[in-house]
């Protein structure tokens, strides 16, 4: 019998596709099932992000963070503000690091919950999505709480948070921590030892240590990979340096390690909401900083002063200027290192505003981690490196 | 803090020899080079014992157009056992290309095509440059200080032609940019009644 | 047997409601069948089983899974996430439509059977939004494909969300017909 010649097939997966997470469009070359090589096309979300900030002002631009990684929405004003106060040169008030703390931690829940559950309805469970959306609801009427607004606070303002806490709310948090672990210990139990979800994600998208430097992954897939790498650890920022956590670290650098590593995550976070929810209660004082020419006056204040209005309308309509300078500000988003690389050149407005996403490596790294797996594999793969467009395509 | 910095920039001027400036501001090491040297340099970054920096962050351009070299290609690198920040900073033109670190570190491929979809740098010996997060068939380097914030063109469904159809942008209310920098807002360019006495007075 | 009318669900009244089931009842048991108009009755049907094409493509996208997840539970209004446009009624479209994207969204919108609707959800979909001035942003989906329910907000809340789609089931049974 000749032999015979088999072309390999090229597919097309998205952009519509549900297990994509978002607009992802692959072009795969695969050998029948098998994937020989995949071709993310990113950029069906490019909003021009980036442009935009060029044409606001320093506070105009916050809001921008939000909708970048819609999924974590403070950890990216967080990153934003840290920039604009090192340019500054100013320092948050203990109690709005406090605060920041607290907030970025829940939105570390928020990412992950999200994450892992979808992760899950990915490789076929859909128990895990109904019950963690209900804590996520819960986790949103926090945010809901503090800024109004159920995902896109632009509640992190250079210069500190924007308003105190609401009375009642370090209370409504103790009780919500108290009812999270054995909440945690349930998701664990649907998925630890399911033997389906375990089929679908050991073994899956091996990264070794090595790749995981090369391809600059960072947060949870790092960790993942067996390397103890926390920027919350190694270069805090805020308060993070007197909070009590643990580092997760993975053994095996596949999907399930991945999975296992961002359940372990949410303990830890639930533990640093505790200690933050202790230290509110003593920690007193201003949540930002008592600078007219950069935090804008209480409304009551405006009232009754002439120059608070004045000092409001001057904040509102033309903003502060920055000192001209650059900065490469970091901090530990949910999904791993995301950066502001912030050039100002001495105006209201930022010169330069470089985003550095950590799903754009994650996502670059994808050709390589499926490269010789089925294409059942591809949407696990895609469901553990947690991607979200806003931040990729920005 | 600064000065441990300042001893590692020293050392990476002298023993690699790439390196044009070195400078510590804001707690940020920063290194100047020039484009035929930054693959030496990274490379030198990579591997010397003092360095580490196993981890290519993030590559960006930044656009300066009144330099006669108009853009920056900066890169910023991690190192995990040092616990380290650099910057590298290469200044280079439209026509000038910059080697491509891609042989390097793996993750700068795509950073890469990012700087040259949004800036137009031109990048030696990429394995793959393509166009990323533009449309399909974008013309321009949106992200150049020239090119307008609303860009050329947009879209539109054609119910005669039955598909999408690119059109000339139309706004029905300009985008309102304001100059805080004059005093008077708008930018008035001329000089209003009684300024000459307040120029002669200073 | 029999057929039923085209009931008044989300009334405001539940006194009404209660006595109009109860006519309902009354003449089955007495007649054995009720009477009704045929496209009424196709449009209630309709108004009852509105699958949404699942089409999140920013921040809008995970208020839309929020609504059709436990607490809001879209679902119980007969709107189940479908994520084939071919047997889809409704495009939801969550989040900002971009240049690049805008080509596949009318695909997609092209797949769907007839009668389809589409929600425009979130103010990035409305008209461009926050990102209206950008170089790569559709400003408006209602470029690209028609629009019958506009969702404001940014994002709108899931409830605001539900709200739309009860407003496009009062909408498919105020102007449906049977034949398009």
């Amino acid at each position: 019998m000749a032999d015979v010649e088999i072309k390999t097939l090229t597919m097309n997966f998205g952009p519509q596709h549900p297990a994509a997470h978002g607009v992802l469009r692959l072009v795969v070359e695969m050998d029948g099932e098998i994937v020989e090589r995949c071709d993310p096309h990113i950029g069906l979300l490019h909003r021009g992000t980036e442009k935009l900030i060029e044409y606001k002002s320093f506070l105009q631009a916050v809001p921008y963070f939000d909708r970048l990684d819609y999924v974590s929405p403070m950890n990216q004003e967080h990153a934003y503000a840290l920039a604009v106060e090192k340019l500054l040169g100013i320092t948050v008030p203990e109690r709005g690091q406090y605060i920041r703390v607290l907030f970025s931690e829940v939105t570390r829940i928020l990412n992950h919950l999200l994450n892992v559950t979808t992760f899950a309805m990915d490789v076929g469970a859909l128990t895990p999505p109904l019950w963690g959306f209900e804590q996520r609801e819960l986790l949103m009427e926090f945010y809901e709480g503090v800024s109004g607004a159920r995902m896109h606070a632009a509640y992190f303002r250079p210069g500190g948070v924007h308003q105190d806490l609401p009375e009642g709310m370090l209370d409504a948090m103790e009780r919500w921590i108290a009812q999270f672990y054995p909440f945690l210990k349930d998701i664990e139990s649907l998925l630890n030892d399911n033997r389906i979800f375990r089929q679908r994600t050991v073994d899956i998208g091996v990264v070794s240590k090595e790749q995981a430097l090369d391809w600059a992954f960072s947060g949870p897939m790092i960790r993942a990979s067996g390397l103890a790498w926390d920027l919350r650890k190694s270069q805090p920022y805020d308060v993070y340096d007197r909070m009590e956590f643990d580092i997760p670290v993975g053994k095996t650098g596949d999907c399930f390690a991945r999975y296992l590593v961002r359940v372990e995550e949410m303990y830890q976070s639930a533990r640093i909401m505790e200690q933050c929810v202790k230290a509110l209660r003593t920690v007193k004082g201003p949540v930002r900083i008592d600078d007219r020419k950069i935090a804008p006056p209480r409304r009551a204040e405006m009232k009754g002063s002439m120059e608070a209005l004045i000092h409001h309308f001057k904040l509102y309509t033309e903003g502060y200027k920055v000192p001209a300078g650059e900065t490469y500000t970091a901090v530990e988003a949910p999904k791993g290192e995301f950066a502001v690389y912030l050039v100002s050149d001495g105006t209201n407005k930022p010169y330069r505003c470089k985003i550095r996403a950590p799903g754009f490596p994650h996502l670059q790294a994808l050709d390589m981690m499926t490269r010789g797996h089925m294409l059942a594999d591809m949407s696990a793969n895609i469901g553990s490196l947690d991607i979200v467009f806003g931040e990729i395509d920005r | 803090m600064d000065d441990g910095m300042k001893e590692l920039g020293d050392h990476i001027a002298a023993a690699s020899g790439a390196t044009t400036g070195v400078s510590v501001r804001l707690g940020e090491l920063m290194l100047e080079t020039t484009p035929d040297k930054v693959v030496a340099l990274l490379t030198f970054l990579r591997d010397d014992p003092k360095c580490l920096f196993k981890q290519l962050v993030d590559v960006c351009g930044v656009d300066w157009p009144e330099r006669e070299k108009r853009f920056d290609v900066v890169y910023n690198l991690l190192s995990l056992a040092k616990n380290q920040r650099i910057r590298v900073k290469v200044a280079t033109d439209e026509t000038t290309p910059v080697p491509s670190a891609a042989a390097v570190y793996s993750s700068a491929s795509w950073f890469e095509r990012e700087t040259y979809d949004l800036y137009g740098v031109w990048f030696a010996d990429h394995p793959d440059l393509r166009r990323i997060l533009t449309d399909y068939g974008f013309e321009g380097h949106p992200m150049r200080k020239d090119f307008p914030l609303t860009g050329f063109v947009e879209v539109r469904w054609d119910d005669v032609q039955k598909r999408v159809v690119y059109e000339p942008v139309k706004l029905t209310q300009e985008f309102r940019k304001f100059d805080f920098l004059s005093p008077w807002e708008g930018g008035i360019e001329r000089m209003l009644p009684g300024d000459e006495k307040a120029t002669k007075a200073s | 047997m029999g057929v039923i009318t085209p009931a008044q669900s989300n009334s405001v009244n539940p006194a009404a409601d209660a006595a109009l089931s109860r006519a309902l009842n009354d003449e089955l048991a007495d007649k054995g069948f009720v009477v009704a108009q045929l496209d009424k009755l196709v449009n209630w049907a309709r108004s009852g089983s509105l699958w949404g094409l699942t089409f999140g493509l920013a921040c809008c996208g995970v208020e839309m899974i929020h609504c059709w997840m436990s607490r809001y539970d879209l679902d119980r209004f007969g709107v189940a996430p479908m994520p084939s446009p071919r047997s889809a009624d409704v495009m939801i479209v969550a989040g900002t439509l971009t240049n690049k994207m805008a080509p596949a969204l009318r695909k997609v919108y092209d797949q769907m059977a007839e009668p389809r609707y589409v929600i425009s959800m979130g103010s990035c979909a409305n008209g461009g939004g926050y990102y209206h001035y950008s170089y790569a942003v559709v400003r408006g989906c209602d470029r690209v494909v028609p629009v019958d329910i506009y969702v404001p907000g940014c994002p709108p809340t899931a409830e605001a969300l539900l709200y739309g789609v009860l407003q496009l089931q009062k909408k498919v049974r105020r102007v449906g017909t049977l034949v398009r």
